[in-house]
């Protein structure tokens, strides 16, 4: 009843949901065919970015067969092989030692400096916001040539992890430092004019007062610094060349990457490398999305 | 804590311009020492080479006249034992690549000489090969481009040095010599510095107490103390540094008359020795050993020259110095002593009246108001400074050089070259000349073609983008759609997947042979594409991998502005019997514009960095056609090693997004004022 009763109320504008729902399938598809032929690739238990294997005259059954996303044989030996015969293992623990330090050390960083931003007023104060938000636009190979004469040649960094660690977490800051900043300047200060009161140190505040309510945010400028060194590539891979310091994206890319065509470790890896962030984002999403809009409309 | 009631107040006069002075000689005599030091280090190394230049000099001359392979053991047996300071000998002769004489230690025994020189050698045999063909290039361009005697500094400090040997104007050999370590260089003694810190500011204090409280005198004093303390630091320094040149000089030609001795002493000993064995010539050397002319005499004072051989004239053979020319020489170095002390001590009056003045207390005070909000911005600003704000000035002065990857320990003054790379990326039309046959040749490495790449890119993939999200987030907004939150999911997971991943995904799905793209087109009984040989199907494997990844954050966007339209407008609307049409153009459309117009704007500028795609998918293949501005800049820094060039690319980039911003800027607040 209630359904015909809608469709009656609708049926005059409202366009029907049949083709509606064609074009979203088209969409879906579209959108998730690239993953569910890494899926298929990392499942084969082959090295062979071709699905399936084509007959010298093939017919059309046969070519079709080698576009759908299904492996010939469903094996786990591509993931077994990843880690106990290549230093994939490490490359993910690079990644991990990487992305954990940056986002310790970003998360750190970006905190204390919102939080001066946010509650004194100091000279300097807009001219140093200012700043962080003009360095978002400085282009990243301008930025790359110093940085490896930095890094690489002055403070002797280069395939370390520290170095990217560095590089990382400072290129996270001005985004974490703008989002925090926004959010401790949504928390009422009675709270912390009642602790000042009662004898807390500023720094007592900031720790015990102010991050505590700022969870959520803190969440998601985490969220972030993980990303930027989760999924970081080129300033890896210019910054490092000893195969046993490599990053997980670097890593990857070594197994195509030039004349190597190890697509079936490559798809592996990016299963395993994929799997964390996607399921972050997907969580977090929102958030990441108003943050960034709230930075471009303040920009 | 004595001067803190007085914090309010002005504080000591005397007690500040005293700090200012201490500081003030302070610097002064620590960067004067250091430069001191490290300029009689290069000049005791100066004159270390120069001896070896000439001693090596008359070596090759003697040994050029030697003729046999036996003559020339001889020549380099004596002048091993007239030259201490010689660790090893070893001359090389290109006919018959042997090595003809040596005294190191490693070619006795079996290694004796003469012998063919061995594959491990061939870095001795380069050499003598880099000399020859360096001697021929300046003989050609009529100049001095190209070393004529290698010098190699080796780990231990001593030095190496290499000359050719010249027969009838031709290079056939090579003489290598290494010397022993040399004693280290003087210093000058730390206690002469410190004496000018300590007598300067002991002075200002004792008179201090004469003048009393009052500015004007006191801050006049410590100037004068100042200056003094500079003219004389140079003063002094200019005296031992002369001195030392002086010395050089002297001990210079002195060592060329003692070589030009030796020299024709061996040369004496070669006669007596060649006249009654003419008969039994080492058989290698046997041509050259009737010389056609008698040689010329030895010219000893062409010995001390520099890398090309050019003699530099301060002496003559017979060990005068020519006065009135090292005089010439001592000039400029003078002149360059009295700038850096006049540098100097700017910088010092300017530090010392800063803080006398009382700069540093304001300061001081500034920081200890703020001192809890400075604490907190600190460890971030440093972290910024150090990794964002230093890194992009450096490399904005970089762009001003022609630093490549063989002159980057050269300072930067040496390589400045203005706006030439400026000028030649951004002054070179020639993006398309005719070819034979008539049609247009592209030259992809021209910076106009990467910028209208790089144009039709952004362009492309934003309307791509705004497109197909924009339909994607209007159908999703329908009302009581089913699945619609399964759908949304599944659809942004393009945007969650690592972006390299994304690439490299597509990169495979687009391979020639096994790709799946081609096993579609070939369903239809079309041949395979070679996706990465021609500029325009490279173009659009980007393209569509980047398509794919940038649909869901427009469509994200599109969904969240027309989720928050209030429905009673569409309901107003269809009261006043307004089309669908109609109600998306006034209703749906203006409400998306907040949203959309910041993701574009932000779209725009991720697309036009957008490095990984192109890296990774095309890497600019066919021959760079498909490159964009900020990889075609990756290329220039990492692939050509020119550092220089590459930072002038990007900055030209970063031009180009500064002008988009503030002309965005402009635009979105000319239309929200409307």
């Amino acid at each position: 009843m209630s359904l015909f009763s809608s469709r009656s109320r609708a049926g005059a504008d409202e366009p029907p949901h049949f083709p509606m729902h064609v074009l979203l399938v088209l969409a879906t598809l579209y959108a998730i065919y690239p993953v569910l032929w890494v899926l298929s690739i990392a499942f084969s238990g082959k090295q062979s970015l071709a699905i399936a294997d084509v007959p010298s005259d093939p017919t059309f059954w046969d070519r079709l067969r080698a576009v759908i996303p299904w492996p010939a044989d469903v094996s786990l030996s591509n993931f077994s092989a990843v880690f106990a015969d290549q230093p994939f293992a490490t490359w993910i623990l690079n990644s991990a030692i990487v992305s954990v330090a940056t986002t310790v050390l970003g998360v750190f960083l970006a905190c204390t400096a919102a939080y001066a931003f946010s509650r004194f007023r100091f000279p300097g104060r807009q001219s140093g916001m200012m700043s962080f938000l003009v360095s978002q636009m400085f282009p990243g190979t301008l930025m790359l040539i110093p940085l490896y004469i930095i890094l690489v040649k002055w403070l002797n960094l280069g395939s370390t992890r520290t170095g990217l660690v560095l590089a990382y977490s400072t290129t996270a800051i001005p985004f974490c430092v703008w989002m925090l900043k926004g959010y401790f300047d949504t928390i009422p200060r009675d709270l912390e004019e009642a602790a000042l009161i009662d004898g807390a140190s500023p720094a007592t505040i900031f720790w015990r007062i102010v991050l505590p309510l700022a969870k959520p945010a803190v969440a998601v400028t985490a969220l972030f610094s993980f990303m930027t060194g989760w999924n970081e590539f080129i300033l890896a891979a210019t910054l490092i060349d000893k195969e046993t310091m490599y990053t997980a994206p670097v890593g990857l890319r070594f197994f195509v990457g030039g004349f190597s065509q190890q697509w079936g470790f490559f798809a592996a890896g990016a299963v395993i490398v994929s799997i964390p962030v996607v399921a972050l984002f997907l969580y977090l999403q929102k958030y990441l999305v108003s943050g960034l809009t709230a930075g471009s409309v303040k920009g | 804590m004595s001067d803190q009631p007085d914090e309010t107040g002005k504080g000591s006069h005397r007690l500040r311009f005293g700090a200012g002075l201490l500081v003030g000689t302070l610097l002064v005599a620590a960067v004067g020492h250091r430069l001191l030091t490290s300029s009689l280090g290069e000049t005791a190394r100066f004159g270390e080479d120069r001896r070896a230049v000439v001693s090596l000099r008359a070596l090759t001359d003697v040994v050029a006249r030697a003729g046999s392979g036996e003559a020339i053991r001889t020549v380099v047996a004596g002048f091993a034992k007239w030259h201490p300071q010689v660790a090893a000998t070893r001359v090389v002769l290109f006919d018959g690549i042997s090595l003809d004489a040596s005294t190191d230690s490693a070619d006795t025994g079996e290694n004796a000489p003469p012998r063919r020189l061995k594959r491990e050698e061939k870095d001795l045999y380069d050499r003598g090969q880099r000399l020859r063909a360096a001697i021929e290039t300046n003989r050609a361009e009529g100049g001095g481009r190209k070393d004529e005697v290698e010098k190699e500094r080796l780990p231990d400090g001593s030095v190496s040095l290499a000359a050719p040997i010249e027969r009838d104007g031709e290079v056939v050999g090579m003489v290598e010599i290494r010397r022993v370590p040399p004693p280290p260089a003087p210093r000058p003694s730390l206690l002469t510095t410190l004496s000018y810190v300590v007598a300067p500011v002991l002075l200002f204090a004792v008179l201090a107490l004469v003048i009393g409280e009052r500015r004007l005198p006191l801050g006049v004093l410590a100037a004068l103390l100042l200056a003094g303390t500079v003219w004389g630091y140079g003063a002094q320094s200019w005296a031992k540094l002369s001195r030392a040149r002086t010395a050089l000089e002297a001990d210079v030609a002195g060592q060329v008359k003692t070589s030009a001795a030796r020299a024709q002493e061996l040369l004496g000993t070669l006669a007596a020795t060649a006249a009654p064995v003419p008969e039994t010539p080492a058989p290698e050397t046997a041509p050259e050993v009737a010389h056609a002319v008698p040689p010329a005499p030895l010219d000893p004072a062409s010995w001390d020259s520099d890398a090309f051989r050019r003699p530099l004239g301060l002496s003559d053979g017979a060990g005068r110095v020519d006065e009135a020319k090292v005089a010439a020489t001592l000039e400029a170095a003078k002149t360059a002593v009295r700038q850096t002390t006049i540098l100097l001590g700017a910088l010092a009056l300017v530090l010392a009246g800063f803080i006398g003045l009382g700069g540093l207390a304001a300061l001081l005070g500034t920081l200890k108001t703020h001192r809890v909000a400075y604490s907190y911005v600190l460890p971030a600003m440093v972290g910024m400074v150090l990794l964002v704000f230093f890194p992009f000035v450096y490399g904005i002065v970089l762009s001003f050089t022609d630093q490549t990857i063989y002159n980057s320990n050269a300072p930067l003054t040496e390589i400045w070259v203005g706006f030439k790379n400026y000028v030649s990326i951004l002054t070179d039309f020639r993006v398309a000349k005719t070819a034979a046959d008539g049609g247009l040749v592209f030259n992809y490495q021209n910076f106009y073609w990467t910028l209208w790449v790089t144009i039709a890119w952004t362009v492309t993939n934003v309307t791509y983008g705004v497109v197909v999200g924009l339909i994607l987030a209007l159908v999703l907004n329908t009302k009581g759609l089913a699945l619609k939150p399964a759908y949304r999911v599944l659809l942004i997971l393009p945007w969650a997947m690592p972006n390299y991943i994304t690439a490299l995904i597509w990169q495979g799905m687009f391979h020639q042979q096994f790709g799946v793209v081609n096993q579609v087109v070939q369903m239809f009984g079309m041949d395979p594409v070679s996706w990465f040989e021609k500029p325009a199907t490279s173009f659009f494997t980007a393209w569509a991998t980047n398509g794919w990844l940038s649909f869901p954050f427009m469509m994200v966007i599109s969904l969240g502005a027309l989720q928050s339209i209030p429905s009673d407008l569409y309901e107003a609307a269809r009261v006043d019997g307004a089309s669908r049409w109609q109600q998306f153009r006034s209703i749906t459309l203006p409400s998306l514009k907040p949203a959309l117009v910041p993701a574009v704007i932000l779209s725009v500028v991720w697309t036009f960095n957008m490095f990984n795609i192109i890296f990774l998918v095309t890497a600019g293949q066919p021959a760079g056609s498909t490159e964009i501005l900020i990889t075609q800049s990756y290329k220039f820094a990492f692939e050509k090693y020119q550092y220089g060039y590459a930072a002038a690319y990007s900055t030209v980039i970063f031009g180009i997004l500064l002008i988009y911003g503030v002309f965005q800027n402009r635009m979105t607040k000319g239309t929200e004022a409307i």
